[in-house]
Parts: C-alpha cells; sequence; structure tokens
C-alpha cells in the first residue's frame, strides 16, 4: 500500500485531462421537482467520488500521516520530520532526484524522436506503410521482456559490443558505467515506449491541411523548413499532449525496465523515487520512510499534474 | 431510477469497506490463518524439487495435528519481503513464514514468536541456529544451511599446468596460480556484482583467512573493529582482484544470479565464489562441470597464521507470527518443516545443505564431501552480520571500487559509519 502511494496523485492530477467532471450548471431558483430529480447528479457523481474518497484520497493521507511516524522500534510513534531529514541526507536519494531532472531534460530527445519518425511516414518516404506497424511493435512488449532482451543485448559480452569490437571500437559496459547506465536505460525506456507517441504523432497529421504542404513545395521550401514552418505550428497541441504524456510515462513506469536492467546499480546511479520507495519499503524494512519518499514523489508529481493541466488549458485558449 | 440508486449505493459500501478493510494501521493482529487452519508464506513450495520436501514436512504434521489444515502459499522471491512486509504491516500476514537467515529476519523479530521453548529438542541435531537469532533468543528453525564455499574447475587447472588436488593455500600462491589460469584463456574468478552481492561473498569467503580468530568472533559477536588493517585488507583485496584483471569482463553489469555462475560453470572462469544450497551450488555446478571436476577448496591464506574455515549459517528458516492464534501449534509445524526426514528429502531433490547434521552425503560427489566436512569447523558467514542497509550501501562501495571511483579508505571508513547507526 505504502509503494502504490505515490501512483493515486497522477492519476488524480491527471483526471481534469481524461475526464472533465460534469459541471451541470443548477440555477438557483428553479420550478421544484422531485426529491429524485434533484438528487440525481449526486447520486451519479457519489460512486466515482467515493471510490477515489476511499481508495485514492484517504489511503494517500493515511501514508502521508505514515510518514511521519518511526520504523523498526520507533514503529507507530510519532517522530515528525525524521524521516524527511533522513531523505534529504541520503545520497541516494538525492541521486534519485536528480535522475528525475535528468529525465526531464532528455524529454525533448523523447518527443522529437517519434515526432521526426512520423513526418518522415506522414511524408511517405519508402516502405512507410511497414515502418508504421515496425515502430508500433515494441509498445506492445512488457517492460520486462525488453529488459531482459536489452540486458542480453547490452552485456559487456554482449552482441553490441562485439558490433563495435568489430569496428574497432573497445568495448563499453552499457550496464555497469555509472556515467552511461542511465542513458542506457532511459534510451530502452524510449525505444520501447515511443511507437505511442508516433501513433498520438500520426493522428495528429491527419488533421493537418496538406494544402499548406503543397503551397510550401511549391515555393521550394526544403524538408527542414517544411518541418520549422509549417508541421510543427500545426501540430503544437499534440506536441504538448506527447510531452505531457512522456513525462507522465517517464516518471512513473521505468520501475519495470530499471528493476530488470540495473536494479538501481551500478553504484546507485539509475535510481529513481519509485525505485528507492520499493528499496526501502521491501528489502530495508523502512515503510515509513518509504511513505515519506512517497510524499515527496507525490508532491513532485504535483507541481508536474498542475503545469500539465496549465499547459492544456492554454493551448485549449489558442484555438 | 430506484434501482440504480440501490445499487451504486451498495457498490460504493462495498467499496468503501473493501478499502477500510485493506488501510488498517499497524497494531492490528488479525492474521491469515484461523485455529485450525494454517497458512504458510514462503518462495520455495512451488518448485517442483521442493514438492517431496513439503509433502514429507506435511505428513509429519497431519500426524501431530490431523484436525489443522495447513495452506502453503509460495511468493516469488522478487517480491517477498515486499508481500510479507505489507502483510504484516496490515495485520494479514502468515501463521508461519520463511525467512533468509541475517538481516531479513532479524530487522522483523518484533511481528515474530521466539523458539526457543518450543524447538528446544532440535537444538543439538540441526546446525545454524545463529542465523535465526537476535539477542540471545530464536525465531526459526533452520532448514537449510547456507555458506559461502570458494569452487574451483579441475579441468582448467589441468589446462594451466596446475595440479588440481592442490589449491592455493595462500594469497601470493593463488595470484600464481590466477596467473597461469589467464594464461590458458579463461577468466581466473567469475564475479557477478551487479546486485552488489559479489562483495558480500567476497567478505565471508575471505574474512577467515584474513582476520584473527579474535577479530573473526568479535565481529560475529557485534564488536566490528573497521579500522582493523585486516578488514581494511579485504577490501583492498577486493579492488586488487579487480585492477590485476582476475575477475570476468563488465562484473558491475554481471547478475550473479545467474550469470557469473553460469560463466563458471561454462567453463569460461577458474574460481567461484559460490553457495552451499538453492542455487549456485555444488549440485548446479556438478550438473555442467561433473562431479569429478569440480573442487571445494579452503579460503587462500591473507594473513600468517590464520586458518581459514567455511563461512556458513542458517540459510532458509521457518518463524511464527506473533498475530497466530496458537504458536503452540505453529511452533510443531516449523518442528515438521525441519525434521530429518523432510530434510533429506530436500537435501535429494534440490541438493540443499540441510540444517540436519545427520543427513548422509556420501552420494553426492567429493565438492558436497568437503562442504558439509567444513560445516563441523565452519562459522557463521561475516556478511551475515551486517544490516541490509549496510550491506545495500557495501553492493554500491563495491561496484565503485571496481570502476576506481572511491578509496579503500574512504570506504571503509562509510561502512563503519553505516553499521554504527544500524
Amino acid at each position: 500500500m505504502r509503494t502504490g502511494s505515490a501512483q493515486p496523485p497522477v492519476r488524480a492530477a491527471a483526471a481534469p485531462r481524461t475526464g472533465p467532471v460534469p459541471h451541470e450548471p443548477v440555477a438557483p431558483r428553479r420550478v421544484p421537482g422531485s426529491w429524485a430529480e434533484r438528487l440525481a447528479p449526486f447520486v451519479l457523481i457519489a460512486p466515482t467520488a467515493l471510490v477515489i474518497l476511499a481508495l485514492r484520497l484517504y489511503p494517500l493521507l493515511l501514508g502521508v500521516n505514515f510518514s511521519f511516524t518511526g520504523d523498526g522500534e520507533r514503529n507507530g510513534t510519532a517522530v515528525g520530520l525524521d524521516n524527511y531529514r533522513e531523505l534529504i541526507g541520503d545520497p541516494l536519494f538525492r541521486t534519485a532526484l536528480s535522475n528525475v531532472g535528468l529525465l526531464v531534460a532528455l524529454l525533448p530527445i523523447a518527443v522529437a524522436i517519434p515526432g521526426l519518425l512520423a513526418t518522415f511516414i506522414y511524408l511517405r518516404v519508402p516502405g512507410h506503410r511497414l515502418y508504421r506497424s515496425v515502430y508500433f511493435f515494441p509498445a506492445v512488449l512488457s517492460p520486462v521482456i525488453i529488459g531482459a532482451i536489452f540486458n542480453l543485448l547490452l552485456a559487456f559480452d554482449g552482441p553490441l559490443n562485439a558490433v563495435l569490437g568489430g569496428l574497432g571500437i573497445s568495448p563499453v559496459d552499457w550496464l555497469g558505467d555509472p556515467d552511461i547506465a542511465i542513458f542506457a536505460v532511459v534510451g530502452v525506456h524510449v525505444w520501447a515506449t515511443f511507437g505511442m507517441a508516433l501513433v498520438v504523432f500520426l493522428a495528429g497529421f491527419a488533421t493537418l491541411d496538406p494544402a499548406l504542404l503543397d503551397a510550401a513545395r511549391v515555393d521550394g521550401a526544403s524538408l527542414p523548413r517544411v518541418i520549422w514552418h509549417v508541421i510543427i505550428p500545426s501540430l503544437a497541441r499534440t506536441i504538448q499532449f506527447v510531452f505531457v504524456t512522456t513525462m507522465i510515462g517517464m516518471l512513473t513506469s521505468m520501475f519495470g525496465l530499471l528493476f530488470v536492467m540495473t536494479s538501481g546499480g551500478p553504484e546507485g546511479s539509475t535510481y529513481l523515487p519509485e525505485y528507492y520507495i520499493w528499496t526501502q519499503q521491501g528489502q530495508m524494512n523502512r515503510p515509513a520512510l518509504a511513505s515519506a519518499a512517497s510524499t515527496v514523489l507525490f508532491v513532485i508529481m504535483l507541481v508536474v499534474g498542475l503545469l500539465q493541466v496549465t499547459l492544456l488549458q492554454r493551448a485549449g485558449k489558442d484555438d | 431510477m430506484k434501482v440504480r440508486t440501490g445499487w451504486s449505493a451498495l457498490l460504493v459500501t462495498a467499496l468503501t469497506l473493501a478499502g477500510c478493510g485493506s488501510a488498517s494501521g499497524p497494531g492490528a493482529t488479525n492474521s491469515g490463518g484461523s485455529a485450525d487452519r494454517l497458512v504458510v508464506w514462503d518462495w520455495k513450495s512451488g518448485e517442483p524439487s521442493a514438492k517431496a520436501y513439503v509433502e514429507k514436512a506435511k505428513a509429519d504434521f497431519a500426524r501431530k495435528h490431523p484436525d489443522v489444515t495447513v495452506e502453503f502459499v509460495a511468493q516469488p522471491f522478487d517480491q517477498y519481503y515486499t508481500l510479507l512486509g505489507a502483510a504484516i504491516q496490515s495485520g494479514k500476514g502468515p501463521d508461519v513464514m520463511l525467512f533468509n537467515g541475517g538481516g531479513q529476519i532479524r530487522d522483523r523479530v518484533d511481528a515474530l514468536v521466539p523458539l526457543d521453548g518450543y524447538l528446544a529438542e532440535d537444538r543439538g541435531r540441526l546446525a545454524g541456529w545463529d542465523a535465526f537469532s537476535k539477542d540471545g533468543k530464536t525465531y526459526a528453525g533452520p532448514v537449510t544451511l547456507q555458506g559461502h564455499p570458494i569452487y574451483y574447475n579441475k579441468a582448467l587447472y589441468r589446462k594451466a599446468g596446475l595440479d588440481p588436488a592442490a589449491p592455493p593455500g595462500s594469497w601470493d600462491e593463488f595470484l600464481a596460480d590466477c596467473n597461469a589460469v589467464t594464461k590458458a584463456g579463461a577468466d581466473c574468478i567469475a564475479l557477478g556484482n551487479k546486485e552488489g552481492a559479489g562483495i558480500q561473498f567476497w567478505l565471508s569467503a575471505l574474512g577467515s583467512a584474513t582476520l584473527t580468530a579474535q577479530e573473526y568472533d568479535d565481529w560475529i559477536a557485534g564488536k566490528r573493529d573497521w579500522r582493523s588493517p585486516h578488514v581494511r585488507q579485504i577490501f583492498d583485496l577486493w579492488k586488487q582482484a579487480g585492477d590485476k584483471g582476475l575477475n570476468s569482463d563488465g562484473a558491475n553489469s554481471t547478475a550473479m544470479f545467474n550469470d557469473s555462475f553460469a560463466h563458471f560453470q561454462s567453463g569460461k572462469a577458474a574460481h567461484v565464489i559460490g553457495l552451499m544450497s538453492d542455487v549456485g551450488h555444488w549440485k548446479d555446478f556438478n550438473e555442467f562441470l561433473t562431479p569429478g571436476e569440480l573442487g571445494v577448496m579452503a579460503a587462500p591464506t591473507v594473513t600468517t597464521g590464520v586458518t581459514p574455515s567455511m563461512p556458513f549459517d542458517g540459510g532458509i528458516g521457518y518463524g511464527v507470527a506473533k498475530a497466530t492464534k496458537n504458536p503452540q501449534v505453529a511452533a510443531d509445524l516449523v518442528r515438521s518443516l525441519t525434521s530429518t526426514d523432510a530434510l533429506k528429502a530436500f537435501f535429494t531433490e534440490a541438493g540443499a545443505i540441510a540444517a540436519d547434521t545427520t543427513i548422509d552425503v556420501s552420494d553426492g560427489g567429493p565438492a558436497v564431501a568437503t562442504i558439509v566436512a567444513g560445516i563441523k569447523t565452519g562459522k557463521p558467514a561475516l556478511h551475515v552480520a551486517l544490516s541490509s542497509k549496510t550491506l545495500d550501501l557495501m553492493g554500491r562501495l563495491s561496484q565503485q571500487l571496481l570502476s576506481g571511483s572511491i578509496t579503500v579508505d574512504q570506504v571503509v571508513q562509510q561502512l563503519a559509519a553505516s553499521d554504527k547507526t544500524a
């Protein structure tokens, strides 16, 4: 439960995007109808509201409350901010947070790759039909399987290093070098998930006015110029949407890959908050400390979620 | 409309109740079983090789308590302690549960019943109690012994021009032999340190060859002197082995389970610090290297004058939850799970070195005979005495030592600090 408490905030924050709550304008003085009719909206909302309240917000509050208690011998006693102090002092948690920063910094690349590939497919490069399905293929694989595949490919004596060796390049310890491992894992994550973003981009292209492209071609614009001046502005909303979903994907669903590929290593360099929470709760038997870390992750996700809402609202106003 | 409202109200109530149930705070005491039903959690009973063991134990228990049913729940090992921790926390834990010896059980003794009174009769028959004890109380009955023999490949020794009957006795001889092995085209040590477990095995395997007997006993007793030059030397040798290229390539990205063991059993490395039970043990290696080519050697002496011993502890053992209805019945189940018949089946089927020292192992080959002979003079493994927090830190520091981003002195200093607070 403690580990799980990292999840609800994400979904809760994402709710405005997927399911707007029906907000019925209620006139202050209406013709008095039957009780049933007046109660109907509340009854209809009740299941959702209560489920969110009982299964999401209440456990979340319990988790936050739990983060102010101690572990082990101090189990159940209030310890104030001790857990948070310990988190700040733990270099491992700091690494986990800075890796979150790194993920955010790598976001443009993670968005640019599917965007570019979708552009090529849209512009009908030879074999574009094949690529469309091939690109999507990794998105249907589970992270564990992908992790296992790349563990083999990226092993020190694995095929990738064999290829590099054939080119005269000395082998790279992809998953054993603390400066490289996080990029290897993020790279694999991007490979594994860009198919979904690609589909979103293709959907975005479907709304693109071909007349604009034709006009640009007639004017003799080069491909980079077409992309920069026609495609990107027309797809602004799609790009924003992909940005937000990719960010959420990176921050919340890398656990499986990390677990299989690096177990947070080498030297703790690939820790992310989720993995840290899992380790503290399950391996170190520190559920309260894990709750504190979950709370920190929740706050981060809350900020990300609010930014996302603002961003989408602003995008909506552009129309 | 009314009908629908009724349904949703029912649904909401049910969901709310479910939510409340799972969120009961610490201190709840309802356990998984009832008075006539015991729930056992482990990660073993689902494996085919443990089938005979579980059946024998169940039969033994059924003789004593025919009216009590026993339900085994096999959990995935990766998730075991996460699930167990959550289950105990919410008061839904099992009655009897399997533990690894050392930190994993010591961290959780506040949820367990001291078993000294119940298991007194088994004290002499079984070995490995220390790993399941804390502050003089025993919290589990040992099932297997776990230790860290140094296995070597006799065929590679011959290939390198070495005498397979005379493994190196000192660290210098070991280095010389490694040199010969490397020249013959194999790695000297198969090392997997991705999980940071390699250093734990190293510490325990070389500990008795480096620390004096007094230092060793003090370490186990909790009086660990991290400033001792001998302690420092163990980590220094770890770094040296890395720097001198004795280890298999990419140790920090190689999983110990089971890539490094696979490396050894496929004849690509001459030595591996393995296990006695479960995996990476004599039975696995026998299958690939044949019993005749698998040797077990004592640790090469590092400090002159010390006598190396086999590092071993209780490997896995069953404990009883405080929340159980009838600790006596649950403890009887633990006794059945550690009975000679059951353990003999476990040894035969899974190759686990059983905690019962009266079991005959003579048909298992020379390696297992050496291991069992070593148990008589063996001592608890050094790393098992450390907390899981310190072990986790040691794993990361050991990776840094191999990559050269930290000094041995810094490592010892950080470990000392962590050990103090643990």
